[in-house]
């Protein structure tokens, strides 16, 4: 094949340089024609206004024909295929910039450079195309992207989410099942981040999943912001709910069931607060390191303070009964310190002079920076100290009809005391009247008898006064109380009665017993008591001595135990836990209020009152209570009542 | 000790009563003897002084015990007696005790328990008088004249 020689039209006239003369002397300047022809990418040259000038010989791939020589390139079946040749060109011409374009030839892929051509004095006259044949390249680039896509639909059927992550650790790429989970996951978090910012409402978000083991399930992700007493970061409690079940069973509405949902923590939210209302407790927090102190609304309700108001010590101060104000301290002190729980009982004293009694207790937790903070609960009990106080009276007034129904089984013993030394008094003065008639008169004998008068008379007043005293209904009082002497005096009155029942009565009275605080008749009372239930459980026996021990004595330190032991019918296993019940009786004789009213005196005392079954026949009844240093103590701590404390 | 009751209960009555008094009851050869048993104090110190005045010769124990052991209980025409008495035998006891030894004496119960079926059972039991504490000096001379069989 022969390439055509053209005639080079208005400046064809070679490469710039070489001017036409020169062209045969030297072959690669003279015949620049049969150089393009050796090149293996096919070369096309137009002149300015389109028209075909050469081509070289590869361009007979492009089925170039000689005849096509000098027609318009747009007449050209090839060029003519190339979409806005001719604008092209006109652009490469008039910027004398080069240009590139794909050509599509059948199955052949070309990038076509389309150049100026410049002659010598810089005129552009013409383009020259050259056409790369890049249809191998663009096959393996189709190659690429059909592996890629195929890579992906194969990622994307795989059911675990793949990812894949940069040097960062950041996703650089993942699967479908990856951001389906994920973008779930990152609206989740977006939601949450506004929640924690202090924001209220939450889309829940529903998450499909396919768990190992587990398998598909649909989980609806809800959340709600907590607001903790005191703590100034947010928590946000997110709920997992698995509806897959319901999803599968029926068409699921779950919005509806989220907004149950919702409704139902609304709900329990509001019935906290009722429950506070309703069982007059109030919440609160209180970081001791800073005194910041966090309060339930209850809590404002019961101090009668304006909701949300500033809480301070000091404005809890002002409302604390000021006879209270030193036990406030004194665990604000102990709080301050410890850092363990603590129980307190404290008054208020409301603006209209009312009275509140308040129940605290507080459970003290550190933080991971060790700061020490309280959460408790206040209870206002006021209703029961009241209703307790009203029974202390009511006790009181049934202690007084269990003595007056002593009284009445006393009244021989007590008959005995007195008509012992009015028996003298009239035996002396009947005999100081026969001195003083005598002839003469024996004034000696009579001043004797006179002064054994006045010293009987002295004597039964005594014992009246110890009567009345014993029986006099009368508040309870506190004193420091001698035990043993005050055993001593219902010895004494009991004596004669124990004497009738054929007791005989040992006393082992210890000397250093300390004294007790309390209400020495109503202790008194509880002696008394257990003497005559003693004497009581031994009328029936006569096969043994009718023994009865009286013993004071130390309880482990600063305590002091008192026991009354007898030889008597004993107790019936199954009436051991009755006992102490009121209006529960084994006499005839007896209301059963006995021992009841025996064990609410020991109570009050801060003490305990039990029984105990002996060896040998009989029962013996202790009671033990603390000592003078130790009641002040428990006094201090549970003013009015004996409260278990943990401090 | 029981020495001393011995020359006391002499002093009190048998003897020394004639000399104290006087010449004009030197008749009175023999003052019968009253002993007073009670565990009460002023009992023991009242009643003997009383008995004295109302002419007899009184002397006082503070038990059945201490009675019993004296060398007084043959010459006792007369026992005031109380019923109650801590720790030991009982006024009752004690008449058991001198029926047992065939030494009965005429008896006058004193009690300050003023229990009228214990009066009852005493009385039917054959003593003289049962008085409640207090007496009064009127009640007791007759309960022991009576004892004495002095009409």
């Amino acid at each position: 094949m022969t390439t055509p020689r053209v005639t080079l039209h208005d400046g064809w006239t070679g490469v710039p340089g070489v001017t036409g003369d020169d062209a045969a002397a030297n072959p690669a300047t003279t015949d620049p024609i049969s150089i393009l022809d050796t090149v293996d990418v096919p070369i096309v040259v137009l002149r300015r206004d389109g028209m075909l000038v050469g081509f070289n010989k590869a361009a007979g791939v492009l089925r170039l024909a000689p005849s096509d020589i000098g027609r318009a390139c747009r007449d050209i079946a090839l060029l003519a295929g190339l979409p806005g040749l001719e604008e092209h060109c006109g652009q490469v011409i008039a910027s004398g910039i080069a240009s590139r374009a794909d050509f599509r030839d059948g199955e052949k892929w070309f990038v076509v450079r389309i150049s100026p051509y410049t002659t010598g004095d810089r005129q552009v006259t013409g383009t020259v195309l050259t056409f790369t044949n890049v249809t191998a390249f663009r096959a393996s680039i189709d190659q690429v992207i059909y592996e890629r896509e195929c890579t992906k639909a194969i990622l994307n059927t795989v059911a675990d989410p793949l990812v894949v992550l940069n040097a960062d650790q950041r996703i650089q790429s993942g699967n479908r099942a990856f951001y389906a989970m994920f973008f779930q996951l990152a609206s989740l978090r977006t939601q949450l981040t506004k929640l924690l910012a202090g924001g209220h409402g939450f889309q829940p978000v529903e998450v499909d999943h396919v768990f190992p083991g587990e398998g598909h399930r649909t989980l609806i992700l809800d959340a709600r912001p907590l607001s903790l007493p005191g703590h100034s970061e947010r928590r946000v409690l997110v709920t997992f709910q698995d509806i897959t079940a319901r999803n599968q069973a029926a068409a699921p509405n779950d919005l509806r069931a989220i907004a149950e949902r919702k409704e139902e923590l609304w709900r329990s939210e509001a019935f906290l607060a009722e429950a506070q209302r309703l069982s007059l407790t109030g919440s609160f927090s209180w970081r001791v390191t800073t005194d910041e102190i966090t309060w339930s609304a209850q809590l404002y309700r019961i101090f009668e303070f304006d909701q949300g108001m500033p809480v301070t010590l000091e404005l809890i101060g002002t409302r604390v009964h000021p006879e209270d104000i030193p036990l406030l301290h004194d665990m604000i002190e102990r709080a301050r310190g410890a850092g363990t729980d603590f129980e307190y009982e404290l008054r208020l004293q409301m603006p209209d002079q009312s009275i509140k009694y308040l129940h605290t207790v507080a459970h003290g937790t550190r933080d991971e920076d060790g700061r020490l903070e309280y959460i408790g609960a206040v209870q206002d009990v006021t209703a029961r100290r009241l209703s307790e106080q009203a029974l202390g009276k009511a006790q009181s007034e049934l202690a007084h009809v269990a003595r007056v129904t002593t009284l009445s089984t006393l009244t021989a013993s007590i008959a005995h005391e007195v008509n012992q030394p009015l028996s003298g008094i009239i035996t002396n003065a009947s005999t100081c009247l026969r001195m003083l008639a005598a002839d003469p008169p024996d004034v000696d004998g009579a001043r004797e008898t006179a002064r054994r008068t006045i010293r009987d008379g002295n004597r039964a007043s005594d014992v009246i006064a110890r009567v009345r005293a014993l029986f006099a209904k009368k508040e309870s009082t506190t004193e420091s109380v001698d035990l043993n002497e005050a055993t001593r005096e219902v010895i004494a009155l009991s004596l004669s009665e124990l004497q009738r029942n054929q007791v005989s009565l040992r006393a082992e009275l210890v000397s250093d017993l300390p004294h007790v605080i309390g209400d020495r008749i109503q202790l008194q009372q509880v002696i008394l008591n257990l003497l005559r239930n003693a004497s009581d459980a031994m009328s029936g026996v006569d096969d043994r001595p009718r023994q009865l021990l009286i013993r004071t004595e130390r309880d482990g330190g600063d305590r002091v135990r008192v026991t009354v032991r007898d030889a008597g019918v004993g107790i019936e296993p199954q009436a051991l836990d009755k006992l102490f019940d009121a209006f529960y009786t084994t006499k005839s004789g007896g209301m059963g209020i006995g021992l009841s009213v025996s064990r609410s005196i020991v109570e009050r005392h801060h003490g305990r009152l039990w029984v105990e079954r002996n060896d040998g026949p009989g029962a013996t009844f202790v009671f033990s209570i603390p000592g003078e240093s130790l009641a002040a103590e428990s006094e201090r701590e549970s003013p009015g009542k004996p409260v278990d404390t943990k401090v | 000790m029981m020495a001393d009751r011995r020359a006391a209960a002499h002093d009190a009555g048998i003897t020394s009563g004639l000399g104290e008094r006087g010449d004009e009851r030197a008749m009175i050869v023999e003052r019968p003897l009253v002993a007073v048993i009670d565990d009460d104090e002023s009992v023991r110190e009242s009643l003997p002084d009383l008995l004295r005045e109302l002419g007899f010769a009184g002397l006082a124990f503070s038990s059945a015990e201490e009675f019993l052991a004296s060398d007084c209980v043959h010459e006792t025409k007369c026992l005031v007696l109380d019923i109650l008495m801590p720790g030991g035998m009982s006024g009752p006891d004690l008449r058991q005790e001198l029926t047992r030894r065939r030494q009965q004496i005429p008896t006058v119960f004193i009690t300050a328990n003023g229990d009228e079926t214990v009066r009852q059972r005493l009385l039917a039991e054959g003593a003289v008088a049962c008085l409640f504490k207090p007496f009064s000096e009127t009640a007791l001379l007759e309960a022991i004249n009576s004892a004495l069989g002095v009409s």
